[in-house]
């Protein structure tokens, strides 16, 4: 039974789109503080490679998932005491994290490289496996970090915008100074940021090795990392919009893949280039003024304290 | 008395310098790859086959490099490797190509063995399995097994030889189930695992209930077709097969084996003759075990059809016309095993576009 064109991209796209939505919305919080993290590739390597290795030396898929998390959570900190400790430039350091982490992940990865894992185990509401169109295709039968996608995505929302912690955060994104003269401690909660950032970035990495491939090569990210970057630009830096920019960059590549399945007449070269362009065009149409929406301390460093 | 003191010093450094020689190895083989030896798949096949040569000729030591990227990064590996005593160098990769040249060029007194195409040199040899024949049976086997009629065949690139094994396939299909169709999905790399387990997704999709391959590696596409219940044809290392238990029907494998061990011997007695050598099914090219899932009938059909072409038998012999009508090959014409890098046609019964 053939899946019709557009429930055949909404499956993809989720699959897909889950971890460019994890690497997203880790940096969104990341950047709502003010640092720009360009290793971001490097960090869901080392997410997506310390994770298949502890699951496939342990054979527990969750001790996995949270090395994964760990091991992009202490990337983050070591981007963090570059430029928050240090003072570093943050474009630089963050492209030299980014070839770190090309490296380390390699060096971690590489001795279980044959490894076969059962990965994350799948799960599907029983009501949505009787219905014949849902069954043959992997719509809803997603594994935990899937199904809680969207669930961490307002979560993300909520202790931004809601909590204390989240106005902090974005007070120190904003000025600074002004955060410094009011009492926060600016280098915590950018280190405190960096860190949560971190795990979700592992676990979006995390999610490539051990569900949607089970297995681990190197660079396999594929430079989702950088346009997980331009999804926080194009989300406004907004996690809930980061949703829609998951699925549309996500939606882009099931299509073209799914329009070569259906025998399409487009050359496939050109069916290639479908999710780059189409991100350089909701760029170009949507992003908005970068001066108005961005953090508005987003890449300075903050000299004054700490 | 001097003279024969120093026949008997001679002597004695000689008998001292004896065990010596016997000691260092005959041979040193260097080796690089393009990916990780345990990819299930392409670089594990000239693992396999590197490891028997060293542990089935004496005196030969076998150093490897893995993960030697398609770039002048590749130079410096074989560099070192030349550095560490290898007088015999396999690149494997299609891309190490140019390296490879470049230092062949810089050392004349070591040989070199490259997995591809073009002209060999004074100390480089070409050679390369040719296996788009023998994706015949395999054609075969999946026309016979598939129950939609819809097969899926995800390629890496398409360069002319994946273009060929496609077009075996569905030469093998057709010949013993007339609807049957291969859909073809090109994931624009050789190893992108993401994109590998989307289009095997697609396929599936679109109603596909068997999933071919030209990549590097066919563990994540035979991995996402087994968990969605669906059969799977393994390429490149006959190995695959522990990756798909219920669904794998069978495969190809490259089986280097043999030629290396007549490089190796060839280099130890000092007689390397640089040729370009394409071998193809019962030489380079193996099929794999049958899956349990294959009853006896198809196995003794495939197994038929893979003899045909292992006594010579060519799947391209006109006439033919490709999937957009035009005669590609006139009556009384065919391809033969050199031209297969210069297809860029379909045949008829495969869905999609070269370029």
């Amino acid at each position: 039974m053939t899946t019709p064109l557009l429930l055949g991209v909404l499956a993809g796209a989720v699959l897909s789109g889950t971890s460019l939505l994890y690497a997203t919305l880790g940096e969104t919080l990341v950047e709502r503080s003010g640092i720009v993290n360009l290793g971001l590739e490097g960090v869901m390597l080392l997410g997506a490679s310390v994770g298949f290795a502890v699951t496939a030396a342990r054979g527990n898929p969750w001790l996995g998932l949270a090395a994964a998390g760990a091991a992009g959570a202490g990337a983050n900190l070591l981007f963090g005491w570059l430029v928050v400790g240090r003072k570093a430039n943050q474009l630089a350091s963050g492209l030299a994290m980014m070839f770190f982490g090309f490296g380390a992940s390699a060096l971690v990865g590489t001795p279980y490289g044959g490894a076969v894992i059962a990965g994350l185990p799948k799960w599907r509401p029983g009501w949505l496996g009787e219905l014949a169109w849902v069954r043959s295709t992997t719509l809803f039968n997603y594994d935990l970090l899937t199904w809680l996608a969207i669930p961490v995505a307002v979560l993300v929302a909520w202790v931004l915008f809601r909590t204390r912690w989240g106005l902090g955060l974005r007070a120190v994104g904003e000025s600074p100074a002004a955060a410094y003269a009011a009492g926060r401690n600016t280098a915590a909660l950018q280190y405190q940021a960096l860190a949560a950032g971190g795990v979700l970035g592992g676990l979006a990495g995390a999610h490539l090795s051990l569900s949607l491939t089970r297995t681990w090569a190197e660079f396999m990210t594929g430079g989702r990392g950088f346009i997980a970057i331009a999804l926080v630009i194009f989300s406004k830096w907004n996690p809930v919009r980061a949703i829609a920019g998951a699925l549309l960059f996500g939606g882009a590549e099931a299509l073209q893949l799914q329009m070569q399945a259906r025998g399409s007449n487009v050359s496939p070269f050109i069916l290639e280039m479908v999710p780059y362009v189409l991100t350089l065009l909701v760029l170009l149409v949507w992003g908005g003024s970068r001066r108005l929406n961005a953090p508005a301390s987003l890449g300075r460093t903050f000299y004054g304290s700490n | 008395m001097k003279r024969f003191l120093f026949l008997a010093a001679a002597l004695l450094v000689a008998c001292g310098l004896l065990p010596a020689c016997a000691d260092s190895p005959g041979l040193v083989i260097g080796a690089i790859y393009v990916g990780n030896v345990n990819d299930y798949g392409y670089n594990r096949s000239f693992h396999d086959a590197l490891t028997q040569v060293a542990r089935d000729l004496p005196g030969v030591k076998l150093l490897e490099a893995e993960n030697v990227p398609e770039s002048a990064d590749a130079e410096r590996a074989m560099e070192n490797l030349i550095h560490n005593g290898a007088k015999l160098i396999f690149p494997t990769s299609f891309g190490h190509a140019d390296a490879a040249r470049n230092v062949a060029r810089r050392h004349k007194d070591v040989y070199f063995e490259y997995a591809g195409d073009g002209d060999a040199g004074r100390n480089f040899g070409i050679y390369f399995g040719s296996t788009q024949s023998a994706w015949y049976p395999m054609g075969v086997a999946a026309g016979r097994m598939t129950k939609s009629n819809k097969l899926g065949f995800v390629i890496g690139m398409p360069i002319g030889y994946a273009i060929g094994n496609v077009n075996a396939f569905e030469l093998g299909a057709r010949s013993v189930n007339p609807k049957a169709q291969t859909i073809v999905v090109v994931t624009g790399g050789w190893s992108d695992k993401a994109k590998e387990a989307g289009a095997a997704n697609a396929l599936l999709d679109q109603g596909c209930d068997v999933v071919a391959m030209h990549v590097d590696s066919p563990a994540a596409i035979i991995q996402t077709v087994e968990a969605r219940g669906a059969m799977s044809i393994g390429f490149q290392s006959i190995e695959a097969r522990a990756l798909a238990p219920k669904g794998w029907l069978t495969g190809l494998g490259f089986t280097w084996a043999p030629f290396f061990k007549e490089v190796a011997t060839s280099v130890m007695a000092g007689k390397f003759r640089a040729a370009a050598v394409y071998r193809g099914l019962g030489e380079m090219v193996a099929l794999a075990p049958f899956g349990a899932s294959v009853p006896p009938a198809v196995r003794k059909e495939v197994t038929a059809a893979a003899d045909r072409v292992a006594k010579g038998f060519n799947p391209f012999t006109g006439p033919m016309k490709d999937n957009q009508g035009i005669t590609q090959i006139g009556s009384g014409g065919s391809m033969g095993a050199d031209q297969m890098g210069t297809f860029n046609w379909y045949v008829q019964g495969v869905v999609g576009k070269v370029r």
